[in-house]
């Protein structure tokens, strides 16, 4: 049977008393996670990758067996996948960009279960585990839009929707995680000159309080660059800790940098993860220059943390 | 001179390996091409990418998100030998609307800075010229809109009684607008040892550089009009 997801959708809300609660859910899956460790899964720290770093590669539909390929070669069984590798662009000559986002809006609210269906498989069958859905969802998506892409997140396996978004856009979000036994990572950057923005523990505080739905899926390197203590914020939010993006930056809105070069505190934020036993992924990303091909970096980044870890 | 010797070392030191110690076999001649002829554009173009800049601004100036578009930015069109620039990289932006601030990168040397300068301006040249060529033309060109163009940012060095004289009887509309949008100057290596006192050429090329980074298609055009008048 082809299920649409808006059909998914109302069986699963049908279902929602069933559900058991978030945090259950995501401690089994991690339980689960160190019971059965994916390759990624190194001296009890599970490793995963934000796939923004193969900077080469466009994050569109087409690139998605290149990204396969590429999570492989650098040893990855879990990702962090953007929307933009499962959904199809609307943009083009002459259509506006009114249009392309109607088109897409059409598309997300009736695409079929099975179209995600078959994109887990094409993980599965690699061995990588989809772990969070990133997507940006802004004013301009709909409540039936919003609904559509945390049923996606769901079919593809995914324990969570991850996006960059503000305190307001996340209180709006507060309904929907539990309808799809899901949760909701809010991810920081370092603008503190928005009251808006998630760039602090004050603002994680803030966020996280909006529903017990709500994970933190802490940069590090744009925490470091907004001065914040990475450290302290894992040993005091740890419980409401899904994943880190582990990166490297210099403080004070400082440049990105190579593993090691900057003052994120890398090996003391997977020690903690490792000695704590804490369920928390750690997602490899950069943004710093590099000559070297990206899977060549990613390599290397992969490398300092194993060494981290032994 | 020494940073003129500064400038030889480091011009020596890409083209045996690059500015990081990259092997052949992991170098990413995919993302960032293959090495320039010019070892010092090549150096500046690396350092672009080495500091991150290429992931948000674009390695030829295309940005991505929500980077400022340095192809059209009116202050990289003001900047004079980074004087806008340098102190804006140096600062950062950290008051913004943005999602993420564009990093300070007090670090970096002075070297460093003008390197990074010098391939945004290199490479805004670059993009600029292939925007205009590639333009509709706007109209046949107002050889009045011309005259005024050239007095107020030419005619400083050139004069169509004088070196440019009979320029519109040389050229055919297509040639001289192409000689207009890069002319001798700005073929001539960035630097080399035998033009070290060159100060002319160097001038003429920043000075032209400035022009290509600031034409608008009109101003072509116009230019082009004023000039085929000179036979």
């Amino acid at each position: 049977m082809n299920l649409s997801r808006r059909d998914f959708t109302k069986s699963a809300l049908t279902a929602l008393p069933a559900l058991t609660g978030l945090a259950a859910l995501h401690s089994s899956a991690s339980a689960q996670a160190r019971a059965n460790p994916n390759r990624s899964y190194i001296n009890g720290v599970q490793f995963g990758l934000q796939p923004f770093c193969y900077h080469d590669l466009a994050m569109n539909t087409q690139n998605r067996p290149e990204l396969v390929r590429r999570l492989v070669q650098n040893g990855m069984g879990m990702v962090e996948l953007h929307a933009t590798w499962c959904e199809p662009r609307f943009d083009g000559p002459g259509v506006s960009a009114q249009e392309a986002r109607q088109k897409l809006r059409n598309w997300r609210v009736s695409a079929p279960a099975d179209y995600y269906r078959k994109i887990k498989r094409e993980f599965d069958d690699s061995g990588i585990t989809i772990f969070t859905y990133y997507v940006n969802i802004s004013d301009a998506d709909t409540d039936a839009e919003i609904d559509a892409t945390f049923e996606a997140a769901k079919i593809l396996g995914a324990q969570g929707c991850v996006g960059s978004y503000g305190l307001e856009i996340a209180h709006r979000l507060v309904p929907f995680p539990a309808r799809h036994g899901l949760f909701v990572g809010l991810h920081n950057h370092d603008n503190l000159s928005d009251p808006d923005a998630f760039n602090t523990e004050q603002s994680f505080e803030k966020g996280l309080a909006f529903s017990p739905d709500f994970k933190a899926t802490l940069d590090t390197r744009h925490f470091t660059a907004a001065n914040g203590d990475c450290v302290g914020f894992l040993e005091r939010h740890h419980q409401r800790v899904s994943s880190v993006h582990l990166g490297d930056r210099r403080k004070n809105n400082g440049r990105s940098t190579p593993f090691g070069e900057g003052d994120a505190p890398i090996i003391e934020v997977l020690r903690l993860i490792r000695d704590n036993r804490w369920p928390i992924v750690a997602l490899l990303e950069f943004e710093h220059g590099t000559l070297r091909t990206e899977v060549e970096e990613v390599h290397l980044m992969f490398d300092y943390c194993k060494r981290a870890l032994a | 001179m020494i940073k003129a010797l500064l400038l030889i070392a480091g011009a020596l030191t890409m083209t045996a390996g690059w500015a990081q110690s990259v092997s052949r076999e992991t170098y990413d001649f995919n993302y960032i091409g293959q090495p320039l002829p010019d070892p010092v554009l090549q150096h500046s173009k690396e350092t672009f990418v080495l500091f991150g800049c290429a992931y948000c601004h674009g390695l030829d100036l295309v940005s991505r998100g929500e980077a400022t578009d340095l192809m059209h930015s009116t202050l990289v069109g003001r900047d004079e030998n980074g004087n806008l620039i340098g102190p804006l990289l140096r600062a950062g932006i950290p008051q913004t609307a943005k999602l993420s601030p564009m990093p300070q990168f007090s670090d970096l040397s002075d070297q460093q800075i003008g390197a990074l300068v010098r391939w945004i301006h290199y490479a805004r040249a670059q993009g600029r010229y292939k925007e205009l060529i590639d333009s509709k033309s706007p109209g046949p060109g107002n050889a009045a809109a011309g005259k005024s163009y050239f007095d107020e940012k030419c005619a400083s060095c050139h004069s169509v009684s004088g070196d440019l004289a009979n320029v519109g009887g040389k050229y055919d509309p297509s040639t001289l607008r192409q000689r207009i949008l890069r002319p001798m100057p700005l073929d001539a290596a960035s630097w080399e040892v035998s033009r070290l006192h060159d100060t002319k050429t160097a001038a003429a090329r920043q000075r032209h550089q400035g022009l290509l980074e600031n034409y608008s298609a009109a101003d072509v055009q116009n230019l082009g009009a004023y000039l085929q008048t000179a036979r």
